[in-house]
């Protein structure tokens, strides 16, 4: 085995303060899935296209598939779908993709509810078309989109007034 | 009465896929573990005559299977027994598996397989449905048929002699990626008594025990097979998955390790099943009043390199080739020959998009060359109960197709809106028209099919793990999507006479459930919920024995709405105090049940004759489309569409199912390319193969009509199917409408509008 010098990072994950250390070449994914045994955010292509590994970075989308661990600083804050529920516009969230019939097989939800977690967050008015835009990173091969819209929008309507990202 | 069936419950695994704890295959924790990777061949076909390995690398580090490894026999054992688990002799495509490779990491499984070498004397091959229609019409007796299938009603001579005019045109489609966004994933772990236990990602646990016999030389029951989460399958976890399960299988038994092999997306486009590529000759002999008095129609399929499941995708293409439509005198020829590609196979509709893509262009084409409308032509010629079909199925009660037709006019106000098309004329540098399309989709296996598979389904009162009492549903139908593990559990529930809390459908594992048959065919509710329904009639029965004879003192009791009531005495108990007393006194309980085909349906598989499916769902689809002259772009604005599903389970659900078969459909129709560039698909990421985002799916208007299946409660007819059979038609009638120029090959891309724009320009 070599002894390629390891990154150290101090994060905080979905909340919680989580000490790391990977080889320089390792994706932000693998270090979740593999590493902190966080296996909620899926790769579905590896190559930043269909947006099933899609977390938050201190309030903005990243596709964890193409961005190297390293690159992520130190004292990052990072939201995956393990943490949704510990925000109240988290588990509306949730609460309506049920509802709405939103998750069909369920693969693409995890970086598709992170990115209507983002959209909603912002605060602002949500137009179908805003929701179209802001979900095209996200390929779902099962639903058409049509409940995801609708999840979305009901979301949009009772979301919580303070729930904004960590920073931003 | 229904009380769960018809209602939109939410998803029974919605709450855990929204959190991201639902375990997928890559997911399982599966200590020291190893993986896989296969070794393929880099040319289409030729004589392979060895394996070089390279001396430099240390091959005492990982596991190689080679053909010699093979305990069974080396065949892969599906119809048609003629493809190798890994290839020894022959290479009929590019990326067949010349031997396999694990190793503690995935890195290490790779280096090891870029050091063996497979030498070959490569011949030339054959690559696209193009080439294969070239020949047929030359000199068929060139071509490998892998397998054909005819359809014969009246005397096809006598319709074209009553004919005044013959229609005849030529349609094409291509291949599609079913794009589940979990790509292919299973593990093997070898068992203690020297079998195998599969985990992973797969529609049909019971297709790969069976299949794998053979070829891992072990009895059936040391193959175990359990169901892990699926993201997502479309036909391509049907029959494919047994492959993988394969060589993980043959990996671990030789390593004594368990073994995983995940596909990466660029494998999992280049090295799994599509949608057989398509050529259609459609034929058809009209009277000046719109009558159809034949149709002859030639139906090619691209089989790809071996056999595999492509008769069974034929015989479903034949059979919706003409289906729809009364016509006296019917003839089909369909063949599947075999290219150098990799073997085609099962996908959503399953040779009926193909069909009836070509069929409902066509059928807008006769409309023209009689001078009628498209709805005035389906009007009069469309299946009214008491007609017959092609292989002379009556219409029955249970379906309605005009009705269906009406009312998804009236909802898009078709006639209103088609005289607003630009007919060729842009309008704003933007082209408008309206398209329509009319279909059905046969409902469970082919003719007798579900007769010989008469498949089961149990019912297990037993604890769950917190001591309660449970009733688990055991069937080997697999949730990957559509809702299985919510909408038995609703048909149970309807069956018992009990609230849903007490009823679970687990992950199928076939060390615990029968062979209810496999996820496919759109005959998982139909089939296995009419099953799983009398199986829940014969548990309450039983309980409502018990309860009387222990409970009641004899007297006659009834389950329903959660309590045994005695009419006699009034007496009334909860379900879940009788389900105990149950099992502390005769402890678990399982009752079986059996899917029972009426007589009524008969079927000659000789000859296609008769009931070629025991019941139809019907659609109807109208697209609005517009071109942009300038970027040759087309915009699918809107889709109505109304389908008759039989009796809705989940209407939630069954519009979830609609939206995505559509969107798919969608797909299909103008977005989703590949060529056969050297043996392999130009468009093998999904940066190259593109579909539907949510940028581009249209307005969509459902509805549903019921008809229910008659022949067994609760009624459903098929649901996962037949929205994606539609679409392609309505779009491209849509597009004629538009332009003026009829597209009668799929997908319609802007390259191809563009080049006929200009075409049409250079004309004028
Ligand atoms: S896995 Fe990262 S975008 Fe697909
Ligand atoms: S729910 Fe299956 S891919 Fe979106």
């Amino acid at each position: 085995m070599s002894t390629s010098p390891r990154i150290q990072r101090t994060w905080i994950i979905n909340g919680e303060t989580r000490e790391v250390a990977f080889a320089p070449v390792r994706r932000l994914l693998d270090v979740l899935r593999e590493d902190l045994h966080m296996t909620g955010t899926k790769e579905g292509c590896g190559e930043g296209e269909c947006g099933a590994c899609t977390v938050l970075i201190d309030g903005r989308t990243v596709v964890s598939c193409l961005m190297a661990a390293g690159q992520v600083p130190d004292g990052a804050e990072i939201m995956t779908v393990e943490g949704l529920e510990r925000t109240e516009g988290g588990r509306l969230l949730q609460q309506m993709y049920v509802e709405k019939g939103a998750a069909q097989c369920g693969f693409c939800i995890p970086g598709m509810i992170i990115s209507s977690y983002a959209l909603l967050s912002r605060g602002e008015a949500v137009s179908r078309d805003a929701v179209r835009e802001s979900h095209a990173g996200n390929i779902c091969r099962c639903t058409g989109y049509e409940k995801i819209f609708e999840a979305v929008e009901a979301a949009a309507e009772q979301w919580p007034r303070e729930e904004t990202p960590a920073s931003s | 009465m229904f009380r769960h069936v018809g209602k939109g419950v939410t998803r029974l695994d919605g709450d855990e896929k929204v959190r991201g704890i639902t375990q997928y295959a890559d997911d399982l924790p599966i200590p020291d573990c190893w993986y896989g990777v296969v070794v393929r061949s880099p040319v289409m076909k030729g004589r392979l005559t060895s394996l070089e390995f390279d001396p430099a690398f240390d091959f005492d580090r990982v596991c190689v299977v080679t053909p010699g490894d093979i305990p069974g026999e080396n065949v892969v054992d599906m119809m048609g027994r003629d493809m190798p688990f890994i290839a020894h002799d022959r290479i009929q495509y590019r990326g067949e598996p010349v031997a396999l490779v694990a190793a503690p990491t995935r890195r290490l499984a790779r280096e090891a397989a870029a050091c063996i070498r497979p030498v070959i004397e490569e011949e030339p091959a054959i690559q696209t449905i193009r080439e294969v229609v070239d020949t047929y019409k030359k000199s068929p007796d060139r071509l490998e048929k892998l397998s054909g299938q005819t359809i014969r009603k009246g005397s096809i001579e006598a319709g074209f002699a009553d004919a005044d005019i013959v229609v005849e045109r030529e349609y094409w489609s291509g291949h599609q990626e079913q794009l589940y966004i979990e790509p292919q994933g299973m593990v093997a772990i070898p068992e203690k008594d020297g079998g195998v236990f599969l985990q992973g990602s797969l529609q049909c646990p019971y297709y790969v025990g069976p299949e794998l016999v053979i070829t891992l030389g072990l009895p059936l029951e040391k193959i175990r097979v359990k169901q892990s989460a699926v993201g997502g399958a479309f036909g391509g976890k049907e029959e494919f998955p047994t492959l993988v399960a394969g060589y993980c299988a043959l990996l671990a038994m030789k390593s004594g390790k368990p073994v995983k092999i995940i596909y990466d997306r660029h494998q999992d486009i280049l090295y799994t099943t599509k949608r057989h590529p398509s050529w259609s000759r459609q034929r058809t002999g009209l009277k000046k009043d719109g009558t159809i008095t034949a149709m002859a129609v030639d139906f090619i399929l691209d089989g790809g390199a071996y056999t595999t499941l492509s008769p069974v995708v034929l015989y479903r293409g034949i059979l919706h080739t003409t289906l729809g439509y009364r016509c006296p005198h019917v003839s089909v020829d369909g063949h599947v020959f075999r290219t150098n590609t990799f073997p085609n196979g099962a996908f959503r509709g399953f040779g009926a998009p193909q069909a009836i893509w070509a069929l409902e262009s066509h059928m807008d084409e006769c409309a023209e060359a009689l001078g009628m409308s498209p709805v005035a032509f389906r009007r009069k010629n469309c299946l009214h109960i008491g007609d017959t079909t092609g292989t002379g199925q009556v219409i029955e009660q249970n379906m309605d197709p005009p009705v269906i037709l009406e009312r998804t006019l009236e909802k898009a106000d078709f006639e209103n809106k088609r005289r607003q098309s630009t007919r060729g004329v842009p309008v704003n540098g933007v082209y408008r028209g309206i398209g329509l399309c009319f279909f059905g989709h046969g409902s469970g296996f082919t003719g007798d099919g579900e007769r010989r598979l008469r498949s089961k389904a149990a019912l297990d009162l037993e604890y769950d793990d917190h001591g309660k009492p449970v009733v688990n549903i055991r069937i080997s139908s697999t949730e990957m999507g559509q809702g299985t593990l919510t909408i038995m559990p609703q048909i149970a529930a309807d069956g018992l006479r009990t609230s849903m809390d007490h009823v679970r459908c687990p992950l199928p594992d076939t060390k615990f459930v029968p062979d209810s048959g496999p996820t496919v065919a759109s005959r998982t509710a139909m089939v296995v919920g009419s099953t799983v329904y009398g199986a829940a009639e014969l548990l309450r029965h039983d309980l409502e024995v018990f309860a009387s004879e222990t409970l009641f003192g004899g007297a006659r009791v009834e389950l329903d709405d959660d309590r045994f009531t005695s009419a006699v005495t009034g007496d009334s108990r909860p379900f879940i105090e009788v389900a105990e007393a149950f099992l502390k006194i005769r402890g678990p309980h399982r009752v079986y049940n059996q899917f029972k085909l009426p007589d009524t349906i008969k079927w000659n598989q000789e000859t296609f004759e008769g009931d070629s499916y025991p019941s139809y769902s019907w659609g109807c689809n109208i697209a609005e489309v517009e071109i942009d002259t300038l970027t040759c772009e087309l915009k699918v604005r809107r889709v109505t569409g109304i389908f008759d599903i039989g009796r809705l389970i989940n209407p939630v659900l069954a519009k979830g199912q609609i939206e995505g078969g559509l969107t798919q459909a969608l797909g299909y129709a103008v977005m989703e390319k590949m060529n056969i560039v050297d043996g392999l698909y130009d468009a093998s990421r999904m940066q190259t193969y593109v579909i539907p985002t949510a940028l581009d799916t249209p307005e969509y208007d459902l509805g549903f009509l019921e008809y229910p299946y008659t022949h067994a409660s609760p009624g459903a007819k098929g649901v996962g199917e037949i929205p994606m059979d539609g679409l392609a038609p309505a779009i491209a009638n849509a597009v004629k409408d538009a332009m003026g120029i009829r597209f009668n090959s799929i997908p319609i891309t802007p390259e191809m509008i563009f080049e006929a724009i200009r075409a049409k320009e250079s004309a004028a």
